[in-house]
């Protein structure tokens, strides 16, 4: 049976100080100065945390930071031998305990679907190796949704525990947090009450209410090959994807997105290989040097994101879309493009437009 | 990090240079740690990341032989940031490697039939390394013909290793795109001088590598000779970061170009989506 | 709204395309829409959550184009985005004579988010405004919110409300919401701050961008976007490293790049996820360009943005 605690509403923020000594908590939060921009943020004791809604950018960034230090490298000289120089590299990386609290379980589901390209590939990525080990999630599961959400459409839930160390649940007074692995019980010693047989009946009843909620349809079924099937329809996509700006918002506040570009930084006889978030969307991520471009306008790029999303990521990893639903990119899109309309009108003769 | 990292390159010693043309240039590089390079090993058509440190880091393939155990050769067009770099380092400077990557050549699949090397420009490079491997067990394969061109004499790679390769059983036809004073070999466009030479699809297969253009065309030549998808082999190009199939950018539909590639043969290219 | 459609219909024989709105993904949110069969006409919406640009859809590549030159590209524009296009024109960007422009006097447009950040809405049945106010019902409630509330901050400072250019006008002309004087209130806000106040305010403010550069791509006069200075690396002026160096640096570049162009259409700051008041910086250079030179962006199409050109007998510089 797992270990389950009661944290009275008036208790949550003596929790979270007391969790804020044993590991980097991160919760969401008004971004200082913007308080409407909802993100992940390093807890302290005065921090106002952000429950009623989903964060703007997803909580990727704790095992994905935006940038990353891979190589530090430098030359050094040799007072001898003026002549001789030598390279030295470091790759050192300092993974810290960190605690996500407060993400949904789409947020959470989407680790899974990363760890399959950072670590089950033909290479193991050390850096999203030690960050994610030392990462543990906290989902609070969704009431409701919102017209944009749709992680029933894609294999999650609104209570869906894929990817969490715990479990939040919303109760009467408070919230239920149930640990669902060791290292996530050992860190609730203390916070709260154990639960009462009623108190665990009264939580799993809203888990049960809340899994029969159905958070959005989309026709996903056959995804994979009508993608192919539509592929040089340019009268789809240019139908979908004309009002593109290529801007990549969809891209950073998607939390399966996980392109990063590579560049190096240099400064006199030292420098960093960096590592930071990259959109496809861009015109640059596919341009070669000898100035081809497979992709050269948003047509191309937009269809590109789909096919990832709903074709190729299923085709390699057993029918999973690299799509939690969390709805985050159709409410950000400036333009409103909806990814869902896309997915579904695959198989359609003509997309449909509101 | 005690743990393998992907990304780490090794660091590697310029050893020689040769300008081949005015825009390629050949390094040959040797491991620092020796004992890395005396157990080195790769396949031909695998690639290597050289990395200019501050610079960045682009894919080149490996194109000495794998028997080759002195140095390890690459061969660089000058077109971007990193490879203006790489073209304005000399013997003794240190770079990074991150080799092997990628997917071969099949070989085994080749004993037995007659290869048939089509080359244009930088193209020779990778072709280079299967030539060689090819050449050293010779009395395993029928006929090995190589189909070279590039605008100029001068843009030919690799000359002087030309009469080399035609003693020890390769036969090359030379061409440039027009005249040249002094030039005795073929003129005209690689495509042509294939239709001109008319080979046998009978227990052929083909390796392709050039310009993209260059490519299509081959490509229409070899099917006119009624060459099949399954015998016709290239190597694909993309933009590259990771090398190593996590940073998303070189698919082709969810083949990654440098983990399933960069090695195609033209069968599995007519079954990806036409994202080239 | 209905006016839009039919005028639309009428001038249907010359057009190819027709550049409007249509909903997007919900009632609180309109989209570009792209007409090219009049059966699609109908699908053209004209109301407070129209919010986007659409000028910059015949600049950029691949630009919005008629395959038959003896066809027009029709567009819709409000009072913002008719001075947008008047700058493409100034700039040759686009030529006047392809375009039949429906011009469309506007009250304001609803920032979504301002809605947002009361309380999430759920199941959104309708949004209408009624006089000053705006009523929205979702699947719980029928909130009311006056358009102060809801409005966004371009349209809150807005001096130009009607098309500067059009060809068909749509609806009767309005009057501004803000004047001559107080359209730079929020600029002075942030310049009534002593200098340790304001670094602090634009140090908060850029803190939170994460370099996504939506608001470079939805600036329809950011043509360059692909090759932008941002992101070359041959010369490099921006590294990867995501520090308020890097980011004061783009903003201030891209804002520079703007100077005399900006019409202050308030774009950049609407597509901004992370709510950075963009516009801000490039209204303040706004109004120096207009008192040293005498110029407002985006009105005159026959004039030639003072920072594109040099003119010797130039005073007050």
């Amino acid at each position: 049976m797992s270990k389950m605690i009661f944290i009275g509403s008036d208790q949550l923020t003596a929790a979270l100080d007391h969790l804020s000594e044993r590991v980097e908590l991160w919760v969401p939060a008004g971004a200082s100065g913007g308080p409407g921009v909802i993100r992940f943020q390093r807890y302290r004791p005065g921090v106002e945390v952000v429950l009623d809604r989903l964060t703007n950018l997803s909580p990727k960034e704790a095992v994905q930071p935006q940038v990353e230090t891979l190589l530090r490298f430098r030359t050094v000289k040799s007072a001898d031998d003026p002549a001789a120089e030598q390279l030295l590299l470091d790759d050192g990386i300092e993974a810290r305990r960190v605690l996500v609290f407060g993400a949904r379980p789409c947020d959470a589901r989407a680790f899974l679907l990363s760890d399959e390209v950072f670590l089950k590939g033909p290479y193991e990525d050390v850096y999203y190796r030690a960050r994610r080990e030392s990462t543990l999630l906290a989902a609070l599961v969704c009431r409701e949704g919102d017209d944009a959400c749709f992680c029933s459409a894609v294999g999650g839930g609104p209570a869906d525990t894929a990817g969490s160390d715990l479990r939040i649940v919303p109760v009467e007074g408070g919230v239920v947090v149930e640990a669902l692995g060791e290292e996530a019980e050992s860190l609730l010693e203390g916070l709260g009450e154990v639960v009462s047989d009623a108190g665990r009946e009264e939580a799993l009843r809203v888990v049960d209410e809340i899994s029969a909620l159905c958070m959005g349809e989309i026709d996903t079924s056959a995804s994979v090959q009508a993608f192919k099937s539509r592929f040089e329809d340019r009268d789809y996509w240019r139908e979908v994807a004309e009002r593109c700006l290529s801007c990549g918002v969809c891209t950073f506040v998607c939390p399966t997105c996980y392109c990063f570009t590579i560049t190096d930084e240099k400064r006199g006889l030292e420098g960093e290989r960096l590592r930071s978030w990259d959109s496809c969307m861009f015109y640059q991520y596919t341009l070669e040097a000898s100035g081809h471009n497979p992709r050269p306008t948003k047509l191309e790029r937009y269809r590109n994101r789909v096919g990832h999303k709903f074709s190729y990521f299923p085709e390699k990893y057993d029918g999973r879309f690299s799509c939690t639903g969390c709805g985050r990119c159709v409410r950000f899109c400036p333009v409103s493009i909806d990814i869902r309309r896309a997915v579904s009108g695959l198989k359609e003769n003509i997309c449909e437009c509101p | 990090m005690s743990v393998l990292n992907p990304y780490r390159p090794e660091l590697a010693t310029i050893r020689e240079v040769i300008q081949e043309t005015a825009s390629i240039r050949t390094l040959r590089v040797t491991l620092d740690d020796a004992e890395k390079m005396r157990g080195f090993s790769f396949q031909p058509g695998q690639v290597g990341q050289l990395s200019v440190f501050g610079v960045g880091e682009s894919t080149f393939v490996i194109n000495s032989p794998p028997s080759c155990r002195d140095y390890l050769q690459f061969s660089i067009m000058r077109v971007g940031e990193v490879t203006q770099r790489l073209h304005q380092l000399n013997v003794g400077d240190q770079i990074g490697v991150r080799a092997p990557l990628g997917n071969a050549f099949p070989v085994e699949e080749m004993r037995g039939k007659h290869i048939l090397f089509i080359a244009g420009g930088i193209g020779m490079a990778p072709l280079r390394t299967l030539l060689l491997t090819l050449l050293e067990e010779r009395e395993r394969y029928g006929e090995i013909t190589l189909i070279y061109g590039a605008r100029s004499p001068g843009d030919l790679c690799y000359r002087y290793e030309f009469e080399d390769w035609k003693s020890r059983g390769a036969e090359l036809v030379l061409t440039v795109d027009q005249e040249f004073p002094g030039w005795t070999e073929r003129v005209g466009f690689v495509p042509t001088v294939l239709s001109e030479e008319s080979p046998s699809p009978h227990n052929r297969i083909a390796v392709v590598c050039g310009p993209p253009i260059m490519i299509k065309f081959v490509l229409f030549g070899l099917k006119e000779l009624e060459f099949e998808d399954h015998q016709i082999f290239t190597t694909l190009e993309k933009r590259m970061k990771c090398g190593i199939g996590i940073c998303g950018r070189c698919n082709i539909g969810s083949q990654y170009v440098c983990v399933d590639g960069p090695v195609f043969n033209f069968d599995q290219l007519r079954h990806m989506v036409p994202d080239l | 709204m209905k006016e839009l459609r039919q005028a639309v219909e009428a001038q249907w024989p010359n057009l190819e395309v027709m550049i409007g709105w249509g909903w997007g993904f919900d009632l609180l949110h309109g989209r570009p829409l792209f007409v090219r069969k009049i059966e699609e006409v109908a699908g053209l919406v004209w109301n407070p959550f129209c919010v986007q640009n659409l000028t910059g859809y015949l600049a950029k590549i691949p630009a919005v184009q008629a395959e038959d030159k003896a066809k027009k590209i029709g567009v819709c524009v409000r009072g913002c985005d008719s001075r947008s296009l008047v700058a493409l024109i100034q700039e040759k960007l686009v030529s006047r004579e392809q375009l039949m422009v429906f011009g469309l006097p506007c009250q304001g447009t609803v920032d979504w988010r301002r809605l947002a950040a009361h309380s999430p809405l759920v199941g959104v049945k309708s949004a209408r405004i009624e006089g000053e106010r705006l009523l929205v019902e979702d699947s719980r409630t029928i909130r009311e919110f006056t358009l102060d509330q809801v409005l966004a901050r371009r349209c809150l400072r807005c001096t130009h409300p009607n098309p500067v250019v059009y060809d068909v006008l749509i609806g009767e002309q309005v009057a501004p919401r803000a004047t001559s004087l107080d359209r730079y209130r929020d600029v002075e806000r942030v310049e009534a701050l002593d200098v340790g106040g304001r670094l602090a305010f634009w140090r908060e403010a850029l803190d939170r961008c994460i370099r996504c550069y939506a608001c470079r791509n939805a600036c329809p006069l950011c043509i360059c976007q692909d090759r932008c200075i941002a992101e070359t690396r041959d010369p490099k002026w921006l590294s990867q490293y995501m520090g308020l160096p890097e980011k004061f640096l783009f903003h201030f570049i891209h804002a520079l790049h703007l100077a005399g162009r900006c019409t202050e259409c308030g774009e950049c700051e609407r597509v901004c996820p992370m709510e950075i008041p963009v516009t801000l910086m490039k209204e303040k250079l706004g109004r120096i360009v207009g008192d040293l030179m005498g110029y407002e962006a985006g009105l005159d199409p026959e004039a030639t943005p003072p920072l594109l050109t040099f003119n010797p007998a130039e005073t007050g510089v």
